[in-house]
């Protein structure tokens, strides 16, 4: 299967750990450059494709409002990844003996999904999209543009950072937003590196936009309507993979009515145990991250849902407990993510991997509606450690 | 009608149709057999060439159906090929519009050589296609559950080894199963001049319930193929896939608009459909000339079934009397005739039905090597049956059984009861309208005004239909007159007679010939006169192409690649190599030939290119209209001037002097037309221009051909010895092998033809046949009287043979004389308004002569056997 060989989904996770011992190389063995900590980044062109690493990706998710009450979650995600030997270390491209066209390369290959949900009927549609990279499908290297067909990502506006993306569902659905940041960008982990296993390698950057503002259009079947709303952006630059002894992980991003923005990740093992490499990281109103290990933490499963096409069940009713840096050191709050619809699955037709990738509603103890978030499950239909 | 005069019309009608058809067919099986035979004959012959023309048609197609569903729309270059870059250009203009976007890339290849020298078009074409194998996984119906294009090859990275191998190839199941292909195989392959080992990556994948990919389709990674084709940066066409869903039929029409005006003349846009459409339809002239000479066979058919009803009529007349004197309806007796007519209409329609399907497997592939020669590459290989193409034949067989009966049926319903009294009535009184000479001058004077007529022209072609309406009017004109000839010419004989009396009988019954004698000579007349025309043009054809291989392949060596095998194949010679071959010490002097396919007014023809001042200096070139001056010959001063085929300036109306403006990647180019020369090679045309002038434009420097001529010293054999032993993937002709194989592939074109006449001819000898034997049946009282009078078997057999010679001797003569007409026919007009050729006329008397014999000593051969057979005939035999 085309799976075996685009294990994607290596989300970047955010490991906290004594920063000042790490050291590490500054290539993979297969030579892709390893994230270093202290990184400078410059914008706008790290906002662009790093080739010499070999995992990138840029990742929104959101929620739209029109009239009526109409709500709506929407995906897209643009993926590159390099081959073997890729284009490591430097611009040079090797693109093969055979890739000869600039146009057809095959030095990398662009992976990208789009998901719309419309929460009054609760129907979910996606479409997967693999290309090599080329005419079809690539992202610039001296600032953000990215596409992938017809779908696209562009930064619009160095300065503030605006963003266009435009992605659609086949013909069912299709959309048009722009999207501006409401807070600074965000470098999540210890000094610009987030570590996500023990190996040194095992590390990426990571860039976010916790909220951005987001107005536009939005097709479903016949309908147009006018959208607004708030988006998240992860932007993930790594060349590590999976620990072998990890089956997956499950993430979420919040945004909070406060103002607040959390993001969670824990990491789920083989053997069921915990993960040192989990995490949880505030994000104040004015864009400061308080980030708190593995130990200060809870994530609790306490709804489970069935897909009706794959089988796979995914616990996507969760329960958050952590501390609260805004309430002081012995505050926790406790937060609920509740499914706006049971069933968000995207099921891998093209890079072997089904995963929950859906947008929630967040309640508090007293289960009051106080935030929207989306919730990741990934590794519930088969273990994805020791595959990549 | 009330209801029960309705059913005892039904009774009456199974009644006639079992005592009194029925009874006739069961008395003489023998005759009814032949007849239906005769007809069955006709229908196979035009059933075969039919389905065979229809698998020819669809075998034509994009091959990315098997791939991905049918393309909405197909973008190609006017001339030459795409450039790459304009996909990314394609991709921002339609902006978020969902549609896939699918670049193709196509060449073919051949097996490595096997023997020193092998028959052009005797080895397999393998069309191989380059697509984005990444991308058209996104195409939900390329994915298959069970098989995919990584999935195949196993190991780490396999992914990522396939995406980068140069030399991966995926092969069709059968394929691999016939040569033993597993993954990792080798297969050798000619492509360009070059032997390229591809290495199998798996079986081209196919979703279950969709047609099977044919055996010699070959899959690569475009990326892949393109330096392999020697396509850098090319692509042959561009495919798009509108996404379904709402509004998909208004936004393939919109894209259909956007693409048409942004191509602004760099290319134009079509649908699969209209491909489908343009191959059939540049293939029409030559699969409706195949059909036409199919409906000879026949024509001669209904001719004979005519006559046979005509004579069971005159044979039937007393049971008819008498059926009119019980009261029996005229109706009901004409039904009953015309019953009989649409039974062995379509019992001979069946029959036919099943030889034609048969007669097809056969002739498929000779349409299949034409096609494939001429026009496109086809990898027909059988004939399926069609429904609409076997309901035309029935209903054809049917509606020829039924108008050949009519006449008889109104003859028989018109019998007065009063006939059965008289006992010696004539006979067979004869259509009136074979006796009617003045119709068939007639009918030879509107041949001729017809011949005078221009062809039909349709977008795309041309068609000889007065032509053919003439040919017509020839052979039933000539058929009239040759049949009333028969009265004098059977005077001539009878002085004969006084020596031999089966001479005197046979004279006898010819002076006073029946209408059945005089149909026999038309019949006759009609299949020897087609065969004989067809004759001469090919003859005339094959003298013409005889004189002008003689002048225009007057050089040493003819080098081509190994793959190119005829029109369809794309082989060609890279730069390094040809520049290598020409720089030989021995070579004095070469043409570099360059051609491809360019849309002239909505219409394919061929632009070619080379070294004209070649072509001065060491060819004589046969011209229609000869250059006025020697600047197309002078690169210098030929740059706006180009030469032009017959064919060509026949089918754009076009003449020495006039200017055409053809496209190029360059953009469109002013070309005047500063000669006329013959070509034999091609119909849609050929423009030629200075090879200097073409790789300015297409910025290409492969050669499809190169013409050598070798200083004196240097021996052709051993050139080409040597150079085949630098390059095994060139295929290298000398003069006199060059010479020869055109010659064969020619006759290789006409051979089709050939069987078609040869048919016909056969049932025109059967057709004899049943004549004599109605006609002794007609006699059977007279033969008894002979029998009594002494005259033994051999005797009698032998009067019949000599009354079927002289009936054969009419029609053949008859037939030789409207052959001459006919062949100029064909050579002045039809050939001419058809393929744009024109063809010094010869007539191959050896063949008709032949030809004369072999009709006159059948049509003996087949009459004594009938005569031996009357000669036994019980007196009171009732029929």
């Amino acid at each position: 299967m085309v799976a075996a060989v685009l294990l994607w989904l290596a989300c970047g996770v955010c490991g906290v750990t004594n920063a000042a011992e790490f050291r590490p190389p500054l290539t993979t063995a297969e030579g892709f450059a390893v994230p270093q900590p202290g990184r400078r980044f410059e914008f706008p062109r790290d906002h662009g494709a790093h080739p010499e690493f070999k995992l990138e990706w840029w990742y929104v998710t959101g929620h739209l409002f029109a009239a009526d009450e109409r709500r709506f979650g929407f995906q897209a995600t643009f993926f590159r990844r390099a081959g073997p030997g890729g284009s490591a270390g430097t611009n040079t491209v090797d693109t093969g003996p055979g890739g000869n066209s600039p146009w057809f390369r095959s030095d990398e290959v662009h992976l990208a999904h789009i998901a719309v949900l419309d929460v009054r009927t609760g129907k979910f549609v996606f479409q997967e999209r693999l290309n090599r990279r080329g005419w079809d499908a690539d992202v610039t290297t001296n600032g953000l543009h990215a596409w992938n067909g017809n779908w696209s990502l562009r930064m619009t506006n160095a300065a503030s950072g605006a963003m266009e993306l435009i992605g659609s569902v086949r013909a069912e659905a299709a959309f048009r937003l722009a999207l501006t940041p409401e807070k600074p960008l965000v470098v999540f982990g210890e000094n610009g590196v987030s570590r996500k296993g023990a190996s040194p390698t095992a590390a990426s950057h990571y860039l976010t936009f916790t909220r951005l503002k987001t107005v536009g259009t939005l097709r479903l079947g016949a309908e147009t309507f006018a959208v607004h709303g708030r988006s998240w952006m992860d932007h993930e630059i790594s060349s590590s993979q999976l620990d072998p002894g990890q089956a997956g992980w499950d993430w979420a991003c919040l945004q909070l009515h406060d103002g607040r923005d959390l993001m969670a990740y824990r990491m789920r093992r083989k053997d069921g145990g915990p993960d040192p490499f989990s995490t949880l990281a505030w994000v104040d109103v004015g864009g400061r991250v308080t980030q708190v290990g593995a130990a200060q933490f809870s994530w609790q499963t306490v709804g489970t849902a069935r897909h009706p096409r794959s089988g796979v069940s995914y616990p996507n009713r969760v329960k958050l407990t952590a501390s609260d840096p805004a309430g002081g050191p012995d505050a926790v709050v406790e937060l609920q993510l509740e499914p706006l619809a049971p069933h968000q699955e995207l099921d891998g037709g093209l890079s072997g991997i089904p995963y929950w990738e859906g947008a929630c509603r967040v309640l508090d103890a007293q289960r009051r509606e106080i935030g929207a978030a989306f919730l990741e499950l990934t590794g519930y239909a088969g273990a994805l450690g020791g595959r990549f | 009608m009330s209801t029960t005069a309705t059913a005892s019309n039904r009774a009456l009608a199974g009644l006639l149709l079992r005592r009194f058809t029925l009874r006739h067919w069961r008395s003489a099986p023998g005759q009814s057999a032949l007849l239906v035979l005769i007809l069955a004959l006709g229908i196979a012959v035009f059933f075969s060439i039919r389905l065979a023309n229809r698998a020819a048609v669809a075998s034509f197609q994009n091959f990315t159906d098997l791939i991905t569903r049918e393309s909405d729309w197909i973008i190609t270059a006017p001339a030459g090929l795409l450039r790459e870059t304009i996909l990314p250009e394609l991709r921002e203009r339609l902006g978020e519009q969902p549609v896939s976007i699918i670049p193709v890339l196509d060449t073919t290849a051949s097996p490595p050589r096997r023997a020193d020298f092998e028959e052009i078009g005797s080895r397999p074409t393998f069309q191989i296609l380059g697509l984005d194998l990444v991308a058209v996984q996104n195409l939900a119906s390329a994915r298959s559950p069970d098989r995919s294009w990584f999935g195949q090859a196993s190991g780490v990275d396999s992914f990522w080894r396939l995406l980068r191998s140069p030399r991966a190839v995926f092969v069709n199941a059968a394929l691999a199963a016939r040569e033993g292909l597993t993954v990792g195989s080798k297969l050798p392959l000619v492509i360009n001049e070059r032997v390229v080992e591809l290495e199998v990556a798996g079986i081209i994948p196919q979703p279950p319930g969709d047609p099977a990919a044919p055996v010699t389709l070959l899959i690569m990674d475009l990326a892949a193929l393109q330096p392999l084709a020697g396509k850098l940066g090319r692509l042959d066409r561009i495919e798009f896939l509108v996404e379904p869903g709402p509004d998909d039929a208004a936004r393939r029409a919109h894209l259909r608009e956007q693409l048409a005006a942004w191509g602004d003349g760099r290319w134009f846009v079509s649908s699969p459909a209209d491909r489908r459409e343009n191959a059939a339809l540049m293939t029409r002239a030559f699969r409706m000339n195949l059909t036409i000479l199919s409906l000879i066979a026949l024509l001669v058919g209904v001719y004979l079934i005519f006559q046979a009803l005509d004579g069971a009529v005159v044979r039937r007349r007393e049971e008819i009397a008498i059926l009119r004197s019980l009261g029996v309806e005229e109706r009901a007796i004409q039904r009953a005739w015309l019953v009989e007519a649409a039974l062995v209409g379509v019992v001979g329609g069946l029959l036919g039905a099943l030889l034609g399907w048969a007669g097809a497997q056969f002739s498929v592939r000779f349409v299949g090597r034409t096609v494939n020669a001429l026009y496109y590459a086809t990898s027909v290989q059988s004939a399926h049956l069609d429904r609409a193409e076997l309901a035309a034949a029935l209903a054809l067989a049917v509606a020829g059984s039924l108008v050949a009966g009519w006449v008889p049926a109104r003859d028989a319903a018109r019998t007065p009861p009063a006939q059965v009294l008289v006992r010696h009535a004539v006979a067979a009184p004869g259509r009136r309208v074979f006796r009617n000479g003045w119709l068939g001058l007639a009918l030879l004077a509107a041949g001729a005004l017809l011949a005078a007529l221009p062809p039909w022209r349709f977008p795309g072609g041309r068609l000889p239909l007065a032509g053919y309406a003439a040919a017509l009017c020839w052979i039933f004109g000539g058929g009239i007159v040759a049949a009333i000839l028969l009265r004098p010419s059977a005077r001539l004989w009878q002085p004969l007679g006084a020596r031999w009396v089966s001479v005197k009988l046979a004279a006898s019954q010819l002076v006073n010939p029946s209408g059945r004698h005089r149909l026999a000579v038309a019949g006759l007349l009609c299949a020897v006169a087609m065969t004989a025309g067809m004759a001469t043009l090919v003859a005339s054809f094959e003298a013409t192409m005889q004189g002008w291989i003689e002048r225009t392949f007057q050089a040493d060596l003819y080098i081509s690649s190994y793959g190119a095998q005829s029109a369809s194949t794309q082989n060609r010679i890279a730069p390094a190599t040809w520049r290598a071959v020409t720089n030989h010490p021995g070579v004095a002097g070469f043409n570099g030939v360059q051609a491809c396919e360019i849309l002239l007014n909505g219409q394919r023809t061929i632009l070619a290119s080379g070294n004209l001042d070649f072509l001065q200096r060491h060819t004589r070139m046969a011209w229609r209209q000869a250059p006025l001056s020697d600047d197309i010959f002078r690169p210098e001063r030929n740059a706006a001037l180009a030469l032009a085929s017959e064919a060509f300036t026949e089918r754009f109306q076009l003449r020495r002097g006039d200017v055409v403006t053809v496209p190029t990647p360059a953009g469109p180019q002013r070309l005047t037309i500063a000669g006329v020369f013959s070509d034999y090679g091609n119909e849609r045309g050929t423009l030629v221009v200075e090879r200097g002038r073409w790789t300015e434009w297409f910025g290409d420097e492969y050669l499809s051909s190169v013409i050598l001529v070798l200083r004196p010293g240097f021996a052709p054999e051993s050139v080409r010895a040597e150079l085949l032993g630098r390059h095994p993937g060139l295929n290298i002709f000398t003069n006199g092998h060059i010479r020869g194989e055109v010659l064969r592939v020619f006759r290789q074109t006409f051979a089709i033809t050939y069987a078609l006449e040869l048919i016909g001819v056969v049932v025109a000898v059967l057709g004899l046949a049943l004549t004599l034997v109605s006609v002794l049946l007609d006699r059977r009282n007279e033969l008894t009287t002979l029998r009594a009078l002494g005259l033994d078997w051999h005797e009698m057999a032998r009067a019949t043979a000599w009354e079927g010679s002289l009936v054969a001797l009419c029609g053949v003569g008859g037939g030789l004389v409207v052959s001459v007409a006919l062949g100029w026919l064909l050579i002045f007009v039809i050939n001419q308004q058809t393929f744009g050729w024109t063809l010094s006329f010869r007539l191959p008397w050896a063949q008709l002569g032949a030809l004369a014999a072999l009709v006159v000593g059948a049509a003996a051969g087949v009459s004594y056997a009938v005569g031996w057979w009357g000669a036994a005939l019980p007196a009171d035999r009732e029929e």
